[in-house]
């Protein structure tokens, strides 16, 4: 996935891109391990779900709230969005261990970025951090879950 | 960063809505450029006063069945509005980007402020209710009906060419009012998707009309008996000469909301960190184009001496013009972007003339805005950078007159009552701001300040939908202001009745 971006400084507006794309990458990395794996579809098209929930839910909290952001100047800072990056691109012959351990560091960098995010704006609507929040937690959830399946392949 | 796609691909031509007909004026179209890109992104006409004519004829054929349409029934077309309005959230948002300017996160706040006012207007059936007392006397009972008056005028502005209207239209037609908007000129687009929108959701042809232009729209709208209340937003001469003389005389209703100079007053004991960084968004925010915008930042030394004062003050200048040199100016699609251009050229002009009366009445320019540096490749012509003076007094001409622009004045004052005096001096009155850890100076700032908004420890004191949006002095004319209950009142007569049944 390409998305490099250095934020020393970013808008509400920049995060909420970097948001949408990382769950859209999300999505079509989940779809595409759907289609290699089918004895795991039914999982994998779990977390397809759970990602377009969670991105309605983020992109909505912030159409509602952006004027509280507004009023207070409020910018996320020094937030290398890099960091929580990880290419998802998984090789044709890929084993099914391999793929997961992409998907367990996907959902770990994920998880890490909302929280952070969560934690910065805590000044702001209890409504905007908790948006945050709730999809980190669900993150740290299927990263369980995928660590679970890949303890059970070994 | 990557800019956000532009939603306007080719020029559009803004069309009137009368009647439930889109139709195109007689007269000449203008161009609507924007201004980050100078390019020219739709004509808009400059109608008649036979067009003004033929959409009061059709609001007020309309007026009888709406006004007995069930207020349920209409509030149900603003519900379908407001949706309509969610599912093109972004589109709208990025449309006010290109046709005024403002940053992204700007346009959005401003288009989720103008659903908040549909969102409000939408539960008509209970704030159109309403009161009664039996038995005033023997057998007799007392109550009160709030009734529609007729066919509306709503006159926008520039600065917020989607929200504004968004203040008077949505409590009109709840209450069963037709309407008659006219968009700025310069930024109009956003209306007509308004107007579609409306469309869409079912109000019956006549109900919502858009008919643009610019003067003769207006006088058109002032001179015809049949509009029985004008809304205003706009300049204090504007405000005051035409259209609250206007509607005086020929007996309208009116609201009137009109220019400011806003004061910001921080205290010693500020949280000063969190007070530069509202700071920021409320002296350039929207490049400073808000009626709401600060203008004026007035230390105060109460309690200091003046050794302590003038470290004080040295304190917030240097963290004011620190955090206003970082502000990244460049087109608002552009989502690393803090600040836009000026609507216009001529705006920008204006503001770069007050800039160099304050450089002539010897005000120190700590942050020149005409050194302008943009992230992007855009043409010069409407930006500016933020400005920062220092050693501002009340009664030079950057420190009284409105700016309306990315310019900050900062003022001194030994104590809390100075600088009250200081903003009374001024002969606006729309908002007003403390920054203080004392409730004891809030309280008495709030008491006895003279401004129809105020903020404790806030930056842009913009009311929300179900409060009105206030304003005293030279920055509002009538009685009744937009918004909230008090829009309600303003759109329908409070009608008496006296019952005794024999």
């Amino acid at each position: 996935m390409v998305l490099a971006m250095e934020t020393p400084e970013a808008t509400a507006s920049a995060i909420i891109d970097f948001v949408e794309r990382l769950e859209d990458d999300s999505l079509a990395f989940y779809e595409k391990l759907a289609e290699r794996f089918p004895m795991h579809k039914a999982v994998f098209l779990s977390f397809v779900g759970d990602v377009k929930k969670n991105k309605a839910s983020v992109i909505r909290t912030y159409r509602e709230t952006i004027t509280d952001a507004l009023e207070a100047c409020f910018s996320f800072k020094g937030l290398n969005l890099n960091d929580y990056m990880i290419k998802t691109n998984i090789a044709e012959n890929s084993s099914f261990s391999n793929a997961l351990k992409v998907a367990v560091r996907l959902e770990e960098e994920a998880s890490e970025f909302y929280t952070d995010v969560a934690e910065q704006c805590k000044s702001l609507l209890a409504t905007i951090p908790r948006a945050f929040k709730v999809v980190a937690d669900e993150r740290n959830r299927r990263k369980q879950k995928l660590e679970s399946l890949l303890h059970n392949v070994k | 960063m990557s800019i956000l796609e532009e939603p306007i691909k080719e020029p559009l031509t803004v069309r009137n809505y009368v009647g439930g007909e889109w139709v195109e004026s007689k007269r000449e179209l203008v161009d609507v450029v924007n201004p980050a890109t100078c390019k020219v992104i739709a004509k808009v006409p400059i109608s008649t006063r036979d067009e003004v004519d033929a959409a009061v004829e059709a609001a007020r054929r309309a007026f009888p069945d709406w006004r007995r349409t069930p207020a349920l029934a209409r509030a149900r077309c603003l519900f379908r509005m407001k949706e309509l309005m969610e599912e093109h959230f972004e589109e709208l948002s990025r449309i006010q980007t290109m046709e005024h300017g403002k940053t992204i996160d700007e346009s959005r706040g401003e288009t989720r402020r103008g659903i908040e006012n549909v969102e409000v207007a939408a539960g008509i059936p209970s704030l159109m209710m309403g009161y009664n007392v039996e038995d005033i006397a023997s057998g007799i009972d007392e109550y009160l009906i709030r009734q529609p008056l007729g066919v509306f005028g709503i006159i926008g502005p520039f600065n917020f060419p989607f929200m504004v209207p968004l203040w008077f239209a949505p409590y009109a037609v709840a209450t069963g009012n037709c309407v008659i908007i006219k968009p700025s000129s310069e930024d109009p687009i956003s209306q007509m998707r308004i107007a579609e929108m409306a469309e869409e959701a079912g109000f019956p042809p006549g109900v919502w009309n858009i008919v643009n232009g610019g003067r003769t729209v207006v006088s058109g709208m002032l001179d015809h008996p049949d509009v029985v209340g004008i809304c205003f937003v706009g300049s204090t001469p504007v405000g005051y000469e035409v259209i609250y003389r206007k509607c005086g005389e020929t007996g309208k209703r009116v609201i009137a909301q009109c220019g400011a100079k806003n004061f910001l007053l921080v205290m010693p004991d500020a949280d000063l960190e969190a007070t530069i960084a509202t700071c920021m968004t409320s002296f350039y925010g929207n490049t400073g184009q808000r009626c709401l915008s600060g203008a004026n930042l007035v230390v105060a030394g109460e309690g200091l001496d003046e050794s302590e004062h003038n470290t004080f003050y040295k304190k917030v200048a240097d963290s004011f013009v620190e955090a206003a040199a970082k502000i990244r100016v460049g087109y608002g699609l552009d989502q690393s972007v803090q600040m836009g251009p000026l609507r216009d050229k001529s705006k920008k002009e204006k503001v770069t003339g007050f800039i160099e009366n304050g450089v002539k009445e010897r005000a120190k320019l700590r942050l020149d805005g005409r050194n302008v540096k943009l992230v992007g490749d855009w043409p010069h012509t409407c930006f500016l950078n933020p400005t920062v003076f220092e050693d501002v007094t009340p009664d030079m001409t950057i420190g009284k007159e409105e700016i309306f622009g990315p310019v900050a004045c900062l003022m001194s004052a030994k104590s809390l009552q100075e600088a009250i005096e200081m903003i009374h001096s001024n002969p606006y009155g729309n908002a007003a701001s403390i920054f203080t850890s004392s409730g004891k100076w809030a309280r008495e700032f709030q008491y006895n300040v003279q401004c129809g908004n105020i903020g404790i420890n806030i930056g842009i004191v913009a009311p929300m939908a179900f409060f009105p949006f206030s304003g005293m002095k030279k920055s509002f004319f009538g009685d009744l202001h937009g918004q909230g209950q008090e829009a309600i009142r303003f759109f329908t007569e409070s009608k008496v009745v006296i019952q005794r049944w024999f």
